[in-house]
């Protein structure tokens, strides 16, 4: 029997035993493809994750359908969405990048080396809208992985990166160390006591220390004297942590910004606010690509499209996977500096494979940030954060830090992963020439995303695109002035040279109006309400906007040259205001 | 820069405490206001309602501040608009921000806080959905229409009923918004009884109470919201929930005093007024600093705001000339039954005039009397026809009475009868 044979009898064995031998399975190339009908969502993710399991398994295709879901937007929607940005698309280029996220801008700010032209298309009218905007910044070491996954070797080969990454960008990055507590609670309740103190002090420690050196961190068993030294506010329930302090904190989107900043410095043209429609395929090779504002023609397509990877791989005929959403929210508090000086994550026997289920840390900015979770859902746009997920996160994440403050919150939100059914990164070429996955990347995708875009740029050089090192390329990237983090006296001479720097909009986080015009008229635009607050942090803080919106909202459209009405949050039809008041005359 | 009081924000609060200082003797006062006008919030609310305590007429917001600000311009009190202040410790040095002359620092004798108070926001009441543009805090959307001549929305529903909320229910009504409904989690209204009569029933907006948003809908724009009935505990009641599409959902969900700066200057705070704690003068624990207005706790009346920030300018200025007198034990104000907070919560010195103490009820209660006993020995009663959590109660103290007063000052709320 072939490979693919025995995949697709396995997978039948499985469905038939589930009751579900309606639906079908096909295999070819060791890509499997899975259609029908399913009672549940849970039940087409199950399914999923089975197929993605099975030996020898390359991708799973899961077309199955679900009765408890009415709607699934399967395609990108399509409207055509400006925000005020003139952006032009070039009609011809070298490389098409699909998507400005992370991963895009990392892929963008690696072939700006070199002499290509590229182009980055991106759907939203900023870049880091998708999963990235929603990360918790965490920089991971690739411990939590299991091994053989692409997701632990390229965790391992990017975190010892940060440090000159961060460096070059001008964005910020701690590395402060992730502790990694173990308490009574950490293993189930059968465990008899007395075995469970041999386990959690002798065995786990020892094991958990011997998993971090292998992803070249330098691991330490604290006891519990130590421990609560180093952390007074964590939980008495710990009896030992152990240490890895090769783990960090960014900021997602402040280092995607700087990526894509330091592109265009370098070369490359980023398009917003363009969605791509199709993709033209002629004897299996890539040939143009269709967007809201025009075709474009182009040898090499890189797939970095988040959720909608798999959509945008059916466009080229190349769908070898099929994206799952899974949903992470996040709770955000007010500023606490100092109320821990490490990351912090209980660890709890049995652990969720498919999560390493997030943890409690002080962000880049000072603010106690607890998550992300974990939610399987149908919709690759749903960012809604539902009441059982608060309480979730209350539950699972209060109890490392119990005397933690919770009314002490300012916001929640979630992003969605893109994760795929066989868990793990799809990095590399395709069934058709020149389109080029960089797909299903979930946790830990931000670490990686160094890596990932240097093996992309590999695999053109394989397949044959020249790769001519540009001369004059600059990989630093300088960040505007942060007023607040001035010292008086350098205060006092920026005013001097520009008075908006003298006026204070954002009251919370201190933000000045010259720093909000600096962003609206950075090399990426801010052109949003959102946009600005993550360039500037105003309406980031305990008001969340609530003296700076208006404020910020007219300087928008003063900038811009636009009506207020045409302000929006964040592109689209999210606009500030419906229309004029009563005229009165 | 060395100075005899500043006092920081331009509000109601901070215009009545600058002018009280400077007419009992203080030399160098000093208003630092971040806005480019003085007023506060006042410049935006244009309905009436303003100074019937105080000047004895309805007047509006804009109003109210400008017969403040004409009586400031007539003295020597000097303005700093468009002035932020960063820092403050508790030597009484202000750090300021301002496109002039860029950081300035200044040591203050006396210092009064006046920065009043901010509104609540969606997420910290924890309203579970999406995160779609349209959402506002009833001051926000007041800003948009009474400032900028600009509606944020068509169809609107409103969670709380506080008295922005409220006033805003109406403001959109007479824009030609649609006002679904004004939804409240407590089985009562937030607001004042009269905004209740004048701004909802009026207009034929229904009010909810029991009620709370438990869903918001829209990736872009909000396009909906699920109400539902809430129980004792405030827990949304299976079954009862409704979704309403609109494109707006207004906030009225409480203030919080803006004490960010008090926390730099380690002012001892009252966690339930959110606040600092502050004697019969309005001084804070830190020696030399002053607070009213909203800052100190939420008021209902701007009228009782520049009343109580009247104590403040005088007691700052006292604090100034050196003329304050110190009782040899302090008395502290305790909260007795049905009482949610008393301000002023201690008395330090010895008053030279009348003192009004300012209590919230926790319950609605008809009929009722608030006493006030010192050591076992009741010192002053007041009856009430009715008393509600949204309504502030007064209760002037003759300085005779207090001079006998000793250790503790008990308040209780006491149905009648009993």
């Amino acid at each position: 029997m072939t490979t693919n044979e025995k995949i697709k009898k396995k997978l039948e064995k499985f469905l038939e035993k589930k009751n579900l031998s309606s639906i079908k399975v096909s295999v070819e190339d060791r890509i499997v493809t899975i259609a029908g009908l399913a009672d549940t969502w849970d039940d087409v993710v199950q399914i999923g994750h089975y197929a993605g399991s099975l030996k020898g398994v390359r991708g799973i295709v899961n077309n199955t359908k679900s009765r408890d879901i009415t709607e699934r937007k399967d395609e990108a929607q399509s409207f055509f969405r400006d925000s005020g940005i003139r952006m032009k698309l070039p009609g011809k280029t070298d490389v098409v990048i699909i998507g400005a996220g992370v991963i895009g801008c990392f892929v963008a700010r690696e072939l700006s080396r070199y002499n290509l032209d590229v182009v980055v298309v991106e759907k939203e009218s900023d870049v880091a809208c998708g999963a990235t905007k929603a990360n918790n910044g965490q920089i991971h070491t690739g411990v939590g992985e299991k091994s053989g996954t692409l997701k632990k070797e390229l965790c391992a080969e990017a975190w010892p990166l940060y440090q000159k990454i961060a460096e070059d960008l001008d964005v910020p990055y701690e590395k402060n160390g992730l502790l990694i507590l173990l308490t009574e609670e950490s293993l189930p309740q059968w465990v008899p006591s007395f075995l469970s103190r041999i386990i959690l002090t002798y065995i786990v420690p020892y094991f958990v220390a011997h998993r971090g050196k292998s992803v070249g961190d330098t691991p330490r068993v604290v006891n519990r004297k130590e421990l609560l030294q180093m952390e007074p506010h964590i939980t008495k329930r710990a009896v030992k942590a152990i240490l890895m302090p090769g783990y960090g904190v960014t900021c997602p989107y402040k280092i995607t910004i700087a990526l894509a900043e330091n592109a265009v410095e370098n070369g490359v043209t980023f398009v917003l606010d363009t969605e791509v429609l199709d993709i033209m395929v002629e004897n299996d090779a890539v040939r143009k690509v269709a967007t809201s504002r025009g075709d474009i023609s182009c040898r090499t397509v890189i797939n970095a499209a988040g959720v909608y990877a798999d959509v945008i791989a059916g466009m080229a005929g190349a769908r070898e996977y099929t994206i799952h959403p899974r949903k992470g929210s996040i709770l955000l508090f007010d500023k606490t500096e100092g109320y821990l000086t490490h990351q912090v994550s209980e660890l709890r026997f049995p652990q969720d494979p498919h999560t390493k289920g997030g943890g409690v840390l002080e962000t880049v900015d000072g603010n106690m940030l607890w998550g992300p979770t974990a939610v399987e859902v149908s919709d690759r746009e749903d960012t809604s954060v539902s009441k059982s997920e608060l309480e979730t996160m209350v539950e699972k994440y209060h109890p490392a830090v119990p005397e933690f403050p919770l009314n002490s919150v300012i916001t929640y939100f979630a992003g969605v992963r893109a994760a795929t059914y066989t868990e793990d990164f799809v990095i590399g070429p395709s069934r058709v020439r020149g389109f080029i996955h960089a797909a299903g990347i979930q946790s830990p995708g931000l670490t990686a995303a160094p890596v990932i875009a240097k093996r992309v740029v590999d695999i053109l050089r394989k397949s044959g695109v020249p790769l001519k090192e540009k001369e004059g390329f600059n990989p630093v990237r300088k960040a505007p002035p942060v007023f607040k983090e001035l010292s008086a006296e350098e205060k006092t001479e920026l005013i001097k040279k520009n008075s908006r720097y003298g006026h204070i909009v954002c009251r919370c986080e201190q933000v000045t109006e010259a720093e909000i015009v600096n962003a609206i008229h950075g090399s990426i635009p801010a052109v949003t309400m959102d946009a600005v607050k993550r360039r500037t942090r105003a309406g980031m803080g305990r008001c969340q906007g609530g003296f700076c919106g208006p404020r910020v909202a007219e300087i928008l459209s003063r900038e811009q040259g636009l009506p207020l009405e045409r302000v929006t949050k964040k592109g689209g039809g999210s606009y500030i205001v419906a229309s004029k008041t009563k005229v009165v005359s | 820069m060395n100075v005899d009081i500043v006092v920081i924000g331009g509000g109601p609060a901070g215009l009545a405490a600058a002018l009280s200082a400077y007419r009992a003797g203080a030399q160098q006062v000093v208003i630092l206001e971040r806005d480019f006008e003085l007023g506060g919030i006042l410049p935006q609310c244009i309905h009436d309602g303003f100074g019937n305590f105080v000047f004895g007429e309805m007047l509006t917001g804009p109003e109210y501040a400008q017969r403040y600000i004409e009586e400031i311009e007539k003295t020597g009190i000097s303005v700093m608009l468009n002035s932020m202040v960063v820092d403050l410790d508790s030597d009484k040095k202000v750090t300021v921000v301002n496109p002039e002359e860029g950081v300035v620092t200044m040591k203050a004798k006396a210092v009064i806080l006046a920065m009043g108070c901010r509104e609540r926001t969606r997420s910290q009441i924890l309203i579970p959905g999406e995160r779609p543009s349209g959402i506002y805090t009833a001051g926000v959307a007041q800003r948009f229409i009474n400032m900028e001549g600009l509606l944020p929305g068509k169809k609107v529903v409103v969670l709380g009923s506080g008295d922005v909320g409220l006033i805003m229910a109406r403001r959109f009504s007479l824009e030609g918004g649609d006002v679904e409904g004004v939804y409240e989690i407590l089985p009562r209204a937030g607001g004042l009884t009269r905004n209740v009569v004048q701004c909802l029933e009026d207009y034929g907006i229904p009010l909810h109470v029991s009620h709370t948003i438990v869903d918001i809908k829209g990736k872009e724009r909000v396009e909906g919201v699920t109400v539902a009935q809430v129980d004792e505990r405030f827990k949304p009641v299976p079954g009862t929930e409704r979704y309403i599409p609109c494109d707006t959902v207004l906030l009225s969900v409480g203030l919080i005093p803006e004490n960010e700066l008090s926390r730099k200057a380690t002012i001892e705070m009252d966690l339930t007024t959110g606040g600092p704690v502050v004697d019969e003068s309005m001084e804070t624990s830190v020696p030399g600093i002053f607070a009213c207005g909203n800052v100190v706790h939420v008021h209902d009346l701007v009228d009782d705001v520049s009343q109580a920030a009247e104590v403040a300018g005088k007691g700052a200025a006292a604090c100034v000339k050196g003329t304050v007198e110190r009782r040899d034990t302090v008395v502290s104000v305790k909260k007795g039954r049905n009482v949610s907070y008393v301000v002023p919560q201690i008395i330090r010195g010895h008053p030279k005039e009348d003192i009004v103490f300012y209590l919230r009820v926790k319950e609605i209660e008809k009929n009722v009397k608030v006493i006030i006993s010192s050591q076992g020995e009741v010192v002053k009663e007041k009856k009430e026809r009715i008393v509600k959590p949204p309504e502030m109660v007064k209760v002037q103290m003759e300085k005779a009475v207090l001079e006998n007063v000793n250790e503790e000052l008990h308040f209780d709320v006491i149905r009648l009868g009993e």
